[in-house]
């Protein structure tokens, strides 16, 4: 057997995946959009995204970079289905091609839709958008903050709807950009900036606002960043972006919602006319209430004016004098009763008195008296005339005794005349001595002794 | 002497009410009025009181300055919050 010196041509590896990777790019389009339905979609932590887009039959490994998956506004997820833009590349190395993305659509819904309904998803289930969070709206703002553009219509529309109705208000103006990238983070800071210095602005409610635009350009109120700052604001925030249909996350969170701009001033400050009117209603309500008051207190006065006391104040007086007479008279009478009373006990004292014969007992009585009387002096006669004898006799015992009585037969007395005592014994005398003789009839002789 | 600095006083507390609170302050006076439970006198003193606050929220209605004021993040204007300027 002969060895045949053939003409088959022996590849290594590198050389057929370099060959089907010229054939793959060259033959199929530089730019290619496939449609699919997403499945193992992985976020590498290099910031890459690795998936697969498959239909019923088929599955075609997927990548996107990380720099173009930044772009991609919703977030893709299993099960979505999309369309995907980009280039199919073999690498070699590995032998396998991939479908290298730069470009994600949702589809069905537009990329922006989708990120919008993903967003406000999310911050509904955290509840950012509950009304119970929601700030009262101040009823009669003093300041009012605005947050837009400069230099957008915006502004315009927003002042001259709250000056129209409410001009008494003060207006300060916080320049932001409304559109392009980084806005909302500047809005978000503007919200945080006012809401620290507050104390000194004593801002009442703050309105963020832009005039119409498309999706793409009110994107920035979508942003969860802004939302965050709304929710977080001390101060009350309106927002007032793009038309009426236009609907942005910064509309959901904040505290009451103007459907454009021109409706900030009906969501902000009162019509002024309104409460005038209130005022003028209150005025006359007050005047009218008042009037009403003051003449029903006037006619009450005019009927107790008119009444019996005022028309006739002595009435009072005279049924006063005329119950005073009647009781002078009932005094009176009663008094006399009680005289009459008195006299008439008296009287039958009087009486009993006499029925006694008071004068008869008493005649008795003076009989009876002077006898005793009579009898008294009859007693004390007899008495004293007793004693009257006794004592005569008496006397005469005691004259008889009188020593002195003896005189007359002759006899006399002799006393010393120092002493004027008598003489018993001549002991009691010396010669010389002086003596009284007395003799019958009170007759006195002085001697002298000459010898005893 | 004292009756009269007494209304001054009153006058001073009116003119530095907010809108807001004159509003709600005449409301209610409004309604006690309406209602009749409140004494003559008393009615008349806060009839007066009433018509003031009136007076002082159509005095607020009435300015209208129709200019905006800037402010921004500028250091600028910080310093003049501190100075009490805005």
């Amino acid at each position: 057997m002969q060895r045949k010196t053939s003409s088959v041509k022996i590849y290594t590896v590198s050389e057929i995946n370099g060959l089907i990777k010229e054939v793959l790019e060259n033959s199929l389009p530089s730019r290619l959009t496939v449609s699919g339905q997403i499945t193992d979609w992985k976020l590498h932590h290099s910031g890459h995204c690795y998936f697969s887009l498959k239909d019923e039959n088929s599955v075609l490994p997927c990548v996107i970079w990380r720099s173009n998956f930044e772009d991609v506004k919703f977030k893709p997820e299993s099960g979505l289905a999309v369309l995907a833009v980009g280039s199919i590349e073999l690498y070699v190395p590995h032998g396998r091609y991939k479908f290298i993305v730069d470009e994600l659509i949702p589809a069905g819904v537009g990329a922006l839709q989708l990120a919008f309904e993903q967003m406000v998803k999310k911050l509904r289930a955290e509840g950012l958008f509950d009304e119970a969070h929601k700030k009262p709206i101040p009823r009669y703002p003093e300041r009012i903050g605005i947050l837009t553009s400069e230099s957008g219509a915006a502004l315009h529309d927003i002042t001259h709807s709250i000056w129209t109705r409410w001009p008494c208000v003060k207006l300060f103006l916080y320049p932001v950009p409304v559109q392009g990238d980084g806005a909302a983070e500047q809005i978000a800071a503007a919200i945080r900036d006012l809401n620290q210095r507050n104390k000194k602005l004593r801002l009442d409610v703050l309105i963020v606002g832009r005039g119409g635009g498309s999706q793409d350009d009110l994107w920035e109120f979508n942003k969860e960043v802004l939302a965050r700052a709304i929710y977080d604001s001390q101060i009350p925030i309106i927002s007032a972006v793009g038309h009426e249909v236009d609907v942005t996350v910064a509309d959901l969170v904040a505290d009451a919602r103007a459907s454009t701009p021109t409706k900030a001033g009906e969501e902000a400050v009162p019509d002024m006319q309104e409460v005038l009117a209130d005022l003028s209603n209150k005025e006359n309500r007050l005047w009218h209430k008042m009037k009403g008051r003051v003449e029903l207190a006037g006619q009450s006065l005019e009927t107790t004016l008119a009444s019996a006391v005022f028309r006739n104040p002595l009435l009072m007086v005279r049924n006063r004098e005329l119950d005073l007479d009647e009781l002078c008279v009932t005094l009176s009478d009663s008094v006399k009763n009680a005289v009459a009373r008195a006299k008439e006990s008296l009287h039958w004292a009087y009486e009993q008195i006499v029925r006694i014969e008071p004068h008869r007992l008493l005649a008795g009585r003076m009989l009876g008296l002077n006898e005793l009387r009579n009898r008294t002096v009859a007693a004390m006669k007899a008495v004293f005339n007793n004693r009257q004898i006794q004592l005569t006799a008496m006397a005469n015992r005691l004259a008889g005794l009188n020593p002195k009585s003896v005189l007359g037969r002759g006899y006399s007395i002799t006393m010393k005349k120092q002493t004027h005592s008598v003489l018993r014994s001549l002991a009691e005398i010396e010669v010389g001595d002086s003596l009284i003789t007395e003799l019958a009839g009170e007759n006195f002789v002085e001697s002298q002794v000459t010898k005893k | 002497m004292r009756v009269n600095m007494a209304k001054n006083e009153k006058k001073n507390d009116i003119s530095n009410l907010s809108f807001e609170q004159a509003i709600k302050e005449l409301t209610g006076i409004v309604n006690k009025i309406e209602q009749g439970e409140i004494p003559l006198q008393d009615s008349l003193e806060q009839y007066e009181k009433g018509m003031a606050l009136i007076k002082h929220c159509k005095g607020i209605l009435q300015k209208a300055e129709a200019r905006i004021e800037k402010i921004s993040l500028d250091s600028e204007d910080r310093k003049q919050e501190t100075e009490g300027s805005i």
